[in-house]
């Protein structure tokens, strides 16, 4: 999924490939910023896909 | 889309087909198991064993989450979900997997208040919005999904819910593998590793592969050229007579995967001394149950659940389609007495099922043809 935003308390709001738009917790993946494209799995992100971003 | 149309390329899947079939030994037979139900499904989606040649054989591992669930245990989930106290959720795939008096679903229609949710999350928002109910989350999948679950119970314990409750049935993918390469039914060459359980636990723990059994693991994404180029390596490593786990998903798969999740599920979660697993019995340390920390938060202490290991329906061939013994379409009831719209066995329910996989790309019609 796509990030489109950041929300508040661990959260982005997310774009999927056919473009449905939900909330996905963030709180297992570093330095998330829009724009990223997250693995989610229930509801959760587990990893960025891409290069590792540096701290 | 990037990283979806770059690994759907037709003339890319041509090309690395013929890399395969220059780099088979003739005369010899290679037998190679995709452990993950994604896999699965993208093989049949794709046609990717059309594009191998004649003597390359994938079988299918033991990797669907809610195929492994046992008969008994739905039982127990039915037995909490009529509590009149309880409002049931589960994913939506659960809701039709058989147990020994019915489903979930029927259970529903029955007049308990089983609910489908698409997270735990899910699940925990519906808790807020009914104080006065207990809410259980029936939690099924491998280490790719615990950590969302873990996440929910931390986050519940965090807000105070106090009627949030977790029938846990979380499974590792490492005691399968084991008791697979120590079965006799089985020969193997090697294992498309489980890309999404690496993402959190890492390539590490599936080094015990190449070391004990010999055996190349190679951990592969899930489109249909992941999966082909990671038959092609593991090909490789036996043409060279080398024998290591290699990532071919390094663009989601860290080595040492996801400390985060990890440290999460290490909290809330501890390893049972014995689960049961459909077709494969009881496997010491395979899966998962609420650490003392959370205990309170188990729906298995909180509600009494009958415990009973329950038989397989005879006709079912699960367990032998789970380990690769036989093929979804060798099933006795496979298509006919087990479809997707009235499965007898768990295979036949998940889309990321073998049996369910088979049927629905058309792959039932073309081996009755073969045949």
């Amino acid at each position: 999924m796509r990030v489109i935003r950041l929300g508040d308390d661990g959260v982005a709001i997310c774009v999927n490939p056919d473009d449905q738009v939900s909330e996905v917790e963030i709180g297992l993946v570093d330095h998330v910023l829009p724009g990223d494209a997250l693995l989610v799995h229930a509801g959760v992100a587990i990893a960025r896909l891409g290069e590792a971003r540096p701290a | 889309m990037k990283y979806v149309d770059e690994f759907r390329n037709a003339g890319l899947g041509k090309a690395l087909s013929a890399q395969v079939v220059a780099i088979v030994e003739p005369g010899r037979h290679y037998k190679i198991m995709e452990v993950c139900g994604g896999h699965t499904h993208t093989i049949y989606k794709y046609g990717v064993d059309d594009l191998l040649p004649a003597n390359v054989e994938l079988v299918h591992g033991p990797g669907c989450p809610v195929c492994v669930i046992p008969m008994g245990r739905v039982d127990d989930a039915i037995a909490v979900a009529r509590r009149p106290e309880v409002i049931f959720t589960c994913f939506g795939d659960m809701l039709r997997v058989p147990g020994s008096a019915g489903t979930l679903l029927e259970a529903k229609a029955g007049g308990a208040d089983v609910r489908m949710v698409y997270s735990p999350l899910d699940a925990l928002r519906i808790a807020r919005q009914n104080p006065d109910r207990d809410v259980v989350f029936f939690a099924i999948g491998f280490e790719t999904t615990a950590p969302s679950t873990a996440l929910t119970l931390m986050r519940a314990r965090a807000e105070g819910i106090a009627n949030f409750f977790c029938f846990c049935n979380h499974v590792t993918i490492v005691p399968p593998l084991r008791a697979l390469l120590e079965s006799p039914d089985l020969r193997l060459d090697g294992f498309v590793g489980p890309g999404h359980v690496s993402t959190v636990v890492g390539a590490r723990p599936f080094e015990f592969i190449p070391k004990d059994y010999g055996k190349p693991v190679v951990i592969s994404g899930f489109e249909p050229l992941d999966v082909l180029q990671s038959v092609y390596m593991i090909l490789q490593q036996l043409a060279e007579g080398r024998c290591e786990v290699e990532n071919q998903y390094t663009r989601v798969v860290p080595y040492d995967g996801n400390p985060k999740a990890l440290q999460a599920v290490g909290e809330v979660f501890e390893l049972r001394p014995h689960f049961e697993w459909r077709g494969l019995g009881f496997i010491s340390q395979s899966g998962l149950r609420l650490s003392p920390a959370y205990r309170d938060l188990d729906a298995e202490l909180r509600y009494p659940v009958p415990g009973l290991r329950v038989a397989d329906p005879k006709a079912c061939q699960c367990g032998e389609v789970l380990k690769g013994v036989i093929k979804p379409w060798e099933c006795k009831v496979f298509g006919t007495a087990c479809t997707p719209e009235r499965p007898i066995g768990t295979c036949m329910v998940s889309s990321e099922g073998a049996c369910a996989a088979y049927y629905n790309y058309g792959r039932f019609a073309r081996e009755r043809e073969l045949v």
